[in-house]
């Protein structure tokens, strides 16, 4: 077993070096030094919850939907779309709960299976290439709201990159999931 | 036994399909580098900051490594580098199931899963390097006059 430890240096350094000369002129290229993937809060403050109960109110509709014809308030406001998806805490969430906004489970069918929120929906984030039908059967103008088991996991921000890739409009992330919301003794259901 | 772990033609089969392994592995990466570095951190062993440095250089090794080793250009040495990454991926794979995590390993395209068959290819594959690194393998390489 004699190796010859300045090949394996050579072809490490050439390896090097070609991969920094392509990530320079990759447009997809990664910046050096990473930031940590953040999601901004909605104003889940009284405006954003505000917002909810007029749209209610003001249109009478059983879900909540992103249309150029749901307005806020005012009759010629449209509900904008997001230009990412935005993280939302516990009781602006359960407030979307109670209109009946679509959850998506990002966990695996196994987790789903032992209790998820009411009325969610189970597309793995690991596997979600298998679920596209499910996926293109929902409305991308309605709101989604995404989760996974709480803070520590992050498939419910990728799952949530994802949908907002392929379309949809206005892309909720629950951050506490399901554990904050078990703690609240919310509706849950199991299969 | 070790006329069969010596035998050029295992050996020369073992080369070709860790050499194309590697090659899909790494092409895939350089294609989708912000989802390898999503995949890095997902195992959160490293601190955010170098997760970069290691999505754009490490496919690259891969590639270069893979590539090599399918021409048989320094197949003990490329084995050796391969051995030396599948080992570390492993020993993250491990920490990562005993600390519970459910991830993607990326290893290659999106819905590859860590758990005990990743475990069990990668092994194979570090079996198969390692007996590379002993025995080398020069049937059908190419090489200068």
């Amino acid at each position: 077993m004699k190796l010859n430890y300045s090949k394996i240096l050579s072809i490490t350094f050439i390896s090097f070096l070609l991969s920094l000369m392509y990530n320079h002129f990759n447009p997809n290229g990664l910046s050096f030094v990473r930031e940590e993937r953040k999601l901004d809060w909605e104003n889940d403050s009284v405006t954003s919850l505000n917002k909810i109960d007029s749209i209610i109110s003001d249109a009478s509709l059983s879900q909540v939907k992103l249309s150029d014809s749901v307005v806020i308030g005012k009759k010629d406001e449209p509900l904008e779309s997001l230009k990412k998806p935005t993280a939302i805490k516990l009781d602006f969430t359960y407030k979307l709960f109670k209109q009946g906004i679509q959850f998506i489970d990002a966990r695996s069918k196994e987790e789903f299976a032992e209790g998820h929120i009411e009325g969610a929906i189970n597309i793995p984030f690991y596997g979600s290439e298998n679920y596209l039908s499910v996926i293109n059967s929902l409305n991308k103008k309605e709101i989604v709201i995404t989760y996974c088991s709480g803070a520590d996991c992050d498939i419910s921000i990728l799952s949530g990159d994802e949908l907002f890739k392929m379309g949809f409009k206005r892309v909720y992330v629950f951050i506490g999931g399901f554990d904050e919301w078990t703690k609240s003794n919310y509706p849950i259901s199991k299969i | 036994m070790e006329i069969l772990y010596s035998n050029k033609y295992l050996l020369f089969i073992i080369r070709i399909v860790l050499g194309f392994i590697f090659i899909y592995a790494g092409a895939e990466k350089i294609s989708d580098p912000e989802g390898f570095a999503i995949s890095i951190s997902n195992y959160r062993l490293f601190p955010i900051e170098t997760i970069n440095i290691f999505a754009i250089t490490l496919p690259w090794i891969e590639l270069v490594a893979g590539v090599l080793m399918l021409f048989g250009i320094a197949v003990k040495e490329n084995s050796s580098i391969i051995c030396s990454m599948l080992l570390v991926f492993t020993i993250a794979i491990v920490i990562s199931l005993f600390r519970g995590l459910s991830i993607d390993c990326g290893c290659f395209r999106k819905g590859n899963q860590i758990g005990l068959l990743k475990l069990g290819e990668n092994t194979l594959m570090i079996i198969g390097s390692f007996l590379l690194i002993l025995f080398g393998s020069n049937h059908f390489q190419l090489k200068s006059e």
